[in-house]
């Protein structure tokens, strides 16, 4: 084989692995600034609807990510940046989503509680009433 | 959503098998995803309070479900799995704080209901309490006036007792009454009637009248009428005089209204003299009536030895 044909078969495979990426992924190349902005505001939601207490596992996720995704913007890397970002947002919005859950469930367990006792209250007064 | 989820698996499929390669791959991750999936769409919350949420999450397992089909790599369909299943866990949390928020709503309302609820049986339980100790008021009341009733009905009973006594004493010390051991006596002496008759004169009947009073006026007293003659004439003559007069003021009493039943009769001729016969003014001191007045409740004595 010559340097000639060598130089053809390279060509050949460098075009090929380039069609190869084109053809089953496609590489980011611009900014992820929006994508990282976008995530940032989620987690800061988060954590105003009280994520840290109820939901400390899913805030932490999304804050690494978050973080790391930060690192990839800076570093250029920015297909990264995007997909971190991404998943910072589902991490810090299953966060959101679980703190205003748990503070909803909680608020309906008081009142059913609240409720429940006030049932016994008038149910002793009448069956009081009654003896 | 469930033909959305089909959609995507059919698209997958077919992805799948016209792309880089025949073979579809899956992660761990994806078959979570997918797990979820079909949980999250087997939740009517999430139908009722999250269908934005779910379109989401379903769109997000539809891209990782490609990437699988599209053999990308392992690392690339993780992450896409990944996003996946943190929005459908996201669509489950939205539709259970959805359905505690309604909870919420509901419970208050139910609380309004209850409270209103207790403080009408109250109010009914404070209405019902009053009105009893009204009742109560109003029987001590009544009980109150009763025994004042009775008090006042008691004192003006011994006034009339005391009045009647008062006047019944005025009266017998009009007639000259005795008292002995049978009871009262008033005398009524034979210048109160016609000269051997024994019709009773004015005076007489005058006399009668205020017995009559006093028999009205005390209902529990019988009277014993008798009658005496003085020893002039024959036996037989004066007893039939005596008991003639005797009935005569029987007879009165009847008229004025003193029921027979309470008026006792006799006449003892000449027998009991209240004094001897020899004079004048003796004899017409024994012709005469004598009626005895019984003492309350109590009958008459016979007339029992000559006093």
């Amino acid at each position: 084989m010559d340097t000639k044909s060598m130089n053809l078969l390279m060509r050949v495979g460098a075009a090929a692995a380039v069609l190869s990426l084109a053809a089953c992924a496609s590489p980011e190349k611009t900014p992820a600034t929006a994508a990282v902005a976008v995530s940032h505001n989620a987690v800061e939601n988060a954590v105003t609807a009280g994520a840290p207490e109820l939901a400390p596992a899913e805030i932490s996720a999304a804050r690494d990510k978050m973080m790391r995704a930060n690192q990839a913007l800076a570093a250029k890397d920015y297909k990264t940046a995007r997909e971190l970002a991404v998943q910072a947002q589902a991490d810090a919005k299953l966060a959101q989503s679980k703190a205003n859950s748990a503070k909803a469930t909680a608020a309906a367990d008081a009142l059913n509680e609240d409720l429940r006792v006030l049932r016994q209250e008038v149910d002793r007064a009448n069956s009081d009433q009654q003896q | 959503m469930k033909m959305n989820f089909l959609k995507a698996m059919v698209f997958a499929g077919a992805v799948a098998l016209a792309g880089c390669s025949t073979v579809p791959t899956t992660t761990p991750t994806l078959d979570e995803a997918r797990a979820d999936f079909v949980a999250a769409n087997n939740n009517p919350q999430v139908a009722t309070y999250a269908q934005m949420e779910f379109k989401q999450a379903g769109e997000a397992l539809d891209r990782a479900n490609q990437a699988a089909a599209q053999r990308e790599s392992l690392d690339t369909i993780d992450r896409l799995a990944y996003v996946a299943k943190q929005k459908i866990a996201t669509a489950q949390e939205v539709a259970k704080a959805k359905a505690a928020e309604a909870e919420v709503a509901n419970a208050g309302r139910e609380r309004d209901r209850v409270q209103l609820e207790a403080r009408t049986a109250e109010a009914d339980r404070a209405k019902r309490d009053a009105a009893a100790a009204q009742a109560q008021a109003a029987a001590a009341q009544a009980q109150a006036q009763d025994a004042q009733a009775q008090a006042a009905a008691a004192q003006q009973q011994a006034a009339q007792q005391a009045d009647r006594a008062a006047r019944l004493e005025a009266l017998l010390v009009e007639l000259h009454a005795q008292k002995t051991e049978r009871g009262m006596v008033v005398t009524i002496g034979d210048v109160l009637f016609a000269t051997d008759r024994a019709e009773l004169n004015a005076n007489g009947m005058a006399t009668v009248k205020k017995l009559a009073e006093i028999m009205t006026q005390n209902p529990d007293r019988t009277v014993m009428v008798e009658g005496f003659t003085d020893s002039t004439g024959s036996a037989a003559h004066n007893k039939d005089l005596s008991e003639r007069r005797a009935a005569s003021v029987a007879q009165a009493l009847v008229g004025l209204g003193v029921p027979r039943e309470r008026i006792g009769m006799r006449g003892y001729g000449e027998a009991f003299p209240v004094a001897s016969n020899d004079t004048a003014s003796n004899r017409q001191l024994n012709r005469r009536v004598e009626i005895v007045l019984s003492n309350a409740g109590a009958p008459i004595p016979p007339r029992a030895a000559q006093r």
